[in-house]
């Protein structure tokens, strides 16, 4: 029974990372119907940067998550500028992907030249406390990580939910066209989505790299993983993103537990295929701009 | 007619030439030419379905892992054949197993659009990918060794050049058949506008299933030939994201509206990497990158696109 609860407890923690770290590629996919394949390469940036902060600056990484997060939303915005744009501009849906796919490559190579490809990871002195609540124990830092991305993921749905910026990239995701006749400035709504929806996944990197060890090649999980919470909550909506993520969470937990380590991804992505299979637009997602 | 007689001379031609090129190059640039033969290889059968009816595959290197499986537990029940007929067997076995699973993710896979379609392959990509590496039959993460079947007589490499070639060769010529058939017509119709197609009373789920068996069974065989050219496969090398995404880049490098599109893309991307980057391997990756970006923001159709538009541009004058 307790090593149940502990699985548990496990799968929620570590789904609540899974869950920030998927927000900004929903926020995307959602609102541009582009499948950003830069997605990972945020996340491995944010927990790059914040290994430097760390080690160089002895800043501690949640510190380093605000000036992070502007670096990152900095970057996203002219990436999304200079060449996803025009990309997006074409009409052809595989352009918009090729693009961030050629973006990523560049920066994994960028990212393997600085810091080469070895497995590195942030371990402040906080990291190795684990608090005991009956017979359950608790890693502080997981405890810490979840609660900042649940905080990380309130702060941008009240955002998109109350700010004037917010409502109008909700109306961009509805109707483009729609929008723009009332008005708004399309490109730069999409030029400050992918801009957030950066700023949100490094966010999420330093939190990741805090518990987890990291390569630049790791990009790749993140990003699938990102697709599958996107596509089992639904496309374009925060909730889908919390839902999907807590449950892969404890999914993959659970396997890892009792079918073991070796079976977590492919049940992982048998979960991703029976979604699209069975209800294509995720359990909360409505079935708008994506599916067309 | 004639000009018809004219493209498939040409075509022998072209291809006995390449045949040649063997007996006189190096070892290396021999081998060169075989990576080039079977990523256009690949890069066609992808084509075969995203070309034809605009339903892009993300994960077409689940073909090419099961071809290569295939042709690899295959040849363990025939370890005493011929070699010439254990090449056989095991190109039938990727063709026939590739084919198969095709036809049972087909139906449910194909209701998809868009991007739906799109993630679903990955996604079916990913799960045998790590079903292979979980299961021991597969070999486990150790994987699986392909015997030698190159004869004692000829170079490895020349070898599997001319049957990469050859392969290359028969999917082009499939891929021509279908452009002229009622199948390669009703798929463009699909591509176009697939409810429109189907209220006009092309049979859309036939022709969508056709091809997607097709590309699949096609891919398969040709990695039976990449595993055999291996020697050594795991579900690393052949599940491999970089393979699917390499067959969209090579067909959107060389140009999604004609056959040669593929070709063409395949040549260029693998030899600039192979020819050009092979000094520069640390910035192999984003000189790559640099490319793609380049491809699909300076040229949107491709190398075969921008021939075409010049054509069109100088019979104006």
């Amino acid at each position: 029974m307790t090593a149940l609860v502990q699985t548990l407890v496990n799968g929620l923690l570590y789904g609540g990372i899974l869950s920030i770290a998927a927000v900004g590629f929903s926020l995307i996919f959602g609102v541009m119907s582009v499948i950003n394949l830069t997605h990972g390469i945020f996340v491995i940036g944010g927990a790059y940067g914040a290994l430097m902060a760390w080690s160089v600056l002895g800043i501690d990484p949640l510190l380093s998550i605000p000036p992070l997060m502007l670096v990152a939303f900095a970057l996203g915005w002219g990436c999304q500028r200079l060449v996803i744009q025009p990309a997006v501009e074409r009409g052809n849906p595989v352009a918009a992907l090729l693009v961030t796919f050629g973006f990523t490559l560049i920066a994994v190579n960028l990212l393997t030249v600085t810091f080469s490809s070895s497995v590195r990871s942030i371990s402040p002195s906080y990291s190795f406390i684990n608090l005991r609540v009956g017979d359950i124990s608790i890693d502080l830092v997981r405890l810490v990580a979840f609660a900042c991305g649940l905080a990380l993921i309130a702060i941008l749905g009240s955002f998109l939910r109350f700010s004037r910026w917010g409502r109008v990239i909700r109306a961009t995701a509805l109707s483009e066209l729609g929008a723009r006749l009332c008005g708004v400035d399309a490109r730069a709504v999409y030029a400050l989505t992918f801009a957030v929806a950066s700023a949100f996944a490094a966010a999420s990197g330093v939190l990741i790299g805090m518990m987890l060890p990291f390569t630049p090649a790791e990009e790749v999980t993140w990003t699938v993983y990102a697709f599958i919470v996107v596509t089992l909550g639904g496309v374009g909506s925060l909730g889908g993103a919390m839902l999907g993520g807590l449950l892969l969470g404890l999914v993959s937990t659970l396997t890892q537990t009792y079918l073991g380590a070796v079976y977590t991804n492919m049940v992982m992505f048998l979960i991703l295929l029976a979604t699209l299979l069975v209800r294509p637009n995720g359990i909360l997602g409505s079935a708008f701009k994506a599916s067309r | 007619m004639a000009r018809r007689i004219t493209i498939l001379l040409l075509a022998v031609l072209l291809i006995a030439a390449l045949a040649t090129l063997p007996f006189f190059l190096k070892a290396f640039y021999v081998r060169v030419g075989l990576s080039i033969f079977l990523s256009a290889g690949f890069a066609v059968c992808w084509w075969l379905l995203a070309g034809f009816t605009s339903y892009y595959s993300f994960g077409h290197t689940a073909f090419v892992g099961i071809g290569a499986f295939a042709a690899a537990l295959a040849l363990r029940a025939v370890p005493e054949a011929a070699p010439a007929l254990q090449l056989a067997w095991a190109l039938g076995a990727g063709l026939v197993v590739a084919g198969g699973i095709a036809m049972i993710i087909a139906w449910p896979i194909l209701r998809l659009r868009g991007h739906y379609f799109t993630i679903a392959m990955l996604a079916v990509a990913l799960v045998l990918g790590e079903a292979v590496a979980a299961f021991p039959i597969f070999g486990g993460s150790t994987g699986l060794a392909l015997p030698n079947l190159a004869p004692m007589s000829v170079r490895v490499e020349a070898f599997f050049y001319w049957i990469a070639l050859a392969l290359l060769a028969v999917v082009l010529a499939i891929a021509w058949a279908i452009s002229r058939s009622r199948l390669g017509y009703g798929l463009a119709a699909i591509r176009e506008d697939e409810d429109a197609a189907q209220m006009l009373g092309v049979p859309t789920t036939r022709f969508k299933v056709v091809a997607f068996v097709l590309s699949g069974a096609l891919t398969g065989s040709i990695g039976a030939v990449y595993a055999l050219n291996l020697g050594y496969i795991t579900s690393d090398s052949v599940f491999r994201g970089s393979l699917s995404l390499e067959m969209i880049v090579n067909s959107l490098v060389g140009g999604m509206g004609s056959i040669l599109g593929p070709v063409i893309g395949a040549a260029v991307m693998t030899g600039v990497t192979k020819l050009v980057l092979a000094d520069l391997l640390e910035y192999h990756l984003a000189i790559t990158g640099i490319l793609i970006i380049a491809v699909v923001l300076l040229a949107p159709d491709g190398i075969v696109g921008l021939w075409r538009r010049r054509r069109a541009r100088e019979a104006e004058r």
